[in-house]
């Protein structure tokens, strides 16, 4: 593709020194993800894909290589850098929801809103997310703790979406919700890529990364197959 | 970025990271409060016993600085008269005394006065008094009279407030006393004076009883013409040492006090100044010691923030991964410390206020000094070493919260 990708990973490596000796989680890893693009990471247990998505969530930096988001190496970037970074251009969906359980659902997706203006929000926007992955305007109000898990995962989505990111980065989406469940989500995320969001999503599901256009296999810190 | 264009108070100040700390105080509110106990004990301990010191020392300098521009000088030296050896000021004396004081000042009064310890008959009561014996114009000066008018005569006396009020004297009251010869003297009250109160380093008239010198005389004798005793007033205070030095020097041939002294100065100035200093420091000293409930409270708050952390820590994970600066998330545990300390500083402020006044009126009867500057600033530094106290108690917790790798901490169960 022509455009500048979204992320990109050149030469990637990441060391965790060990009393044992060094573990490679991730060896000289390649790789672009384009706007637009549904990816969906696959790979075993400890294969790398969960060093692989800190890396380009900017929650971890990289031993050697660059990583580009937006066309902009974080390499060297600061942790306010990287913190900007993860508020402007990066939407966390995971596994166990993360939610902040002081905050209601509709606190929760105007988190985000917040940390980036400084401000509550004075528009529409927060409610507008949260009815468009379907919780109802009584449902807003209520805590994580009051909310089904199905429920906190919309949450977690409209949250994601709060800053308009350039994509969204899904750590196993449904690893904590029953097949139905799984389903509706998984047809939510289906819809917002249709409508032209970047999903970047790591999974060890075959079901889930079906809704994906591109997968990514990595195993031993290495990409195996595209 | 964004965040560098924050102005200084943005990035101290943030709104939704103060939500988040208040929530987590009302969270655990039982936490909350025993932790703010102790701030509260440790805070009212330091104001209370600040206020109360400073209240004490307040009253006190009043009391005495009524009477703090007052030398009293006494003779040591003996003199042979006649062959009797006695003591006392003579006519010399008092010129020395009088010349000694003109080289500092023309702005004072000095007043040459009889002294002794007599046994006075009141009724079927004998009680010990000191009776004063000077000139009409001296007692004029000296004191100040709440009833009656001045002595005059060899049988008239004037007495002190309390001596009246212990022997239920009042004006025409009689007292008896025995002259040197034997012979008793019956004198007529004709004056109270006003009490100088407990803290007098001058002249004090409570249990006094003065005559005319005509009275004094007819008493205890002239005393070969010696005065037993000279008061020197200045009208400025701050210059009671300098007369005190300048008679030193002139009486006793020097400055310094010693064994071969002549005379014998009390300065009541000097006293009030020590006084002052003695009170600051016990004031410092028990405030010192009140600072330890502090000290014990601010090791229970690093204790319950480090805990705070510990079952956060996933939550401070989250907080950062989406977006949250670690500036934010150290303000966030510096709020809670910050709001523990300002609630907790200010209940204790406000309980010193309550109870301060209560000692202060039991142990000397007047809330008066309440309303002094020295004792009301203990409000701001009571309120301001309570919230200082518990932000660096939070600080370390806060800073760990801040430095938590965010991956690691979304991790944490």
């Amino acid at each position: 593709m022509d455009s500048i990708p979204v992320v990109e990973l050149h030469d990637v490596s990441k060391i965790y020194p060990m009393p044992a000796g060094d573990v490679h989680a991730l060896n000289h890893v390649n790789f672009s993800i384009h706007v637009g693009e549904f990816v969906a990471i696959m790979g075993p247990s400890g294969s790398g894909k969960s060093t692989l998505m800190n890396i380009i969530g900017c929650l971890d930096v990289p031993t050697s290589g660059i990583v580009k988001i937006n066309g902009m190496s974080t390499s060297d970037m600061k942790d306010d850098e990287l913190t900007i970074h993860r508020r402007d251009n990066i939407g966390f969906i995971f596994q166990k929801y993360n939610l902040i359980s002081l905050l209601t659902a509709y606190e929760n997706v105007e988190y985000p809103l917040i940390l980036k203006y400084g401000r509550h929000d004075t528009t529409t926007r927060t409610a507008d997310l949260l009815r468009m992955v379907g919780l109802t305007d009584a449902q807003m109000q209520h805590t994580p703790y009051e909310l089904s898990g199905g429920q906190q995962q919309r949450v977690s989505i409209a949250r994601a979406l709060a800053n308009d990111p350039t994509f969204l980065l899904c750590d196993e989406p449904t690893g904590n919700l029953d097949s139905k469940m799984s389903t509706q989500i998984m047809e939510l995320l289906k819809d917002l890529h249709s409508k032209g969001r970047t999903i970047v999503m790591v999974t060890h599901n075959p079901a889930t990364a079906e809704y994906a256009d591109r997968i990514v296999i990595i195993r031993d810190g290495v990409i195996v197959n595209e | 970025m964004s965040e560098e264009r924050k102005t200084l108070w943005q990035r101290l100040y943030s709104p939704i990271v103060l939500s988040l700390a208040i929530r987590n105080l009302k969270l655990n509110k039982f936490r909350t409060i025993l932790s703010m106990i102790g701030i509260v004990i440790g805070v009212f301990a330091i104001c209370a016993m600040g206020m109360i010191g400073a209240g004490f020392t307040e009253e006190m300098n009043s009391m005495i600085s009524d009477t703090a521009d007052t030398l009293t000088i006494s003779p040591i030296g003996e003199k042979v008269i006649d062959g009797t050896t006695t003591t006392g000021f003579s006519a010399k004396d008092l010129r020395d005394i009088e010349s000694a004081v003109k080289s500092v000042t023309n702005g004072y009064d000095m007043i040459p006065m009889y002294s002794s310890s007599k046994y006075v008959y009141i009724g079927k009561e004998t009680t010990m008094t000191t009776l004063s014996g000077m000139d009409s114009e001296a007692i004029n000066t000296l004191v100040t009279l709440t009833e009656g008018t001045l002595p005059r005569g060899s049988t008239n006396v004037i007495v002190g407030e309390t001596f009246a009020e212990d022997n239920d004297l009042r004006i025409g009251s009689r007292i008896t006393m025995l002259s040197s010869t034997g012979q008793e003297v019956t004198c007529r009250v004709v004056g109270i004076m006003e009490s100088t109160g407990m803290m007098n380093f001058g002249f004090s008239t409570d249990s006094a009883v003065v005559g005319s010198i005509e009275c004094y005389t007819a008493i205890v004798g002239d005393n070969h013409g010696l005065y037993d005793k000279v008061i020197v007033r200045a009208y400025d205070p701050t210059e009671l040492t300098a007369i005190d030095n300048a008679i030193e020097k002139k009486m006793n041939g020097k400055e310094d006090k010693d064994s071969d002294d002549t005379v014998y100065i009390l300065n009541s100035y000097e006293i009030m100044e020590i006084f002052d200093e003695i009170m600051s420091m016990s004031t410092i000293f028990t405030t010192i010691i009140s600072g330890i409930s502090l000290l014990v409270a601010a090791v229970a708050i690093t204790n319950v923030m480090l805990m705070s952390v510990k079952e956060r820590t996933r939550e401070v994970g989250i907080l950062r991964s989406i977006g949250t600066f670690r500036s934010q998330i150290l303000q966030m545990f510096l709020y809670e410390a910050g709001m523990i300390g300002l609630i907790g500083s200010i209940i204790g402020t406000v309980l010193a206020l309550m109870a301060a006044p209560l000692f202060l009126y039991g142990m000397i009867g007047s809330i008066e000094a309440m309303l002094s500057v020295g004792v009301l600033m203990y409000v701001p530094i009571g309120i301001l070493i309570g919230l200082f106290v518990c932000l660096i108690s939070g600080l370390y917790p806060a800073w760990k919260a801040a430095n938590l790798n965010p991956v690691e901490a979304m991790s944490t169960d």
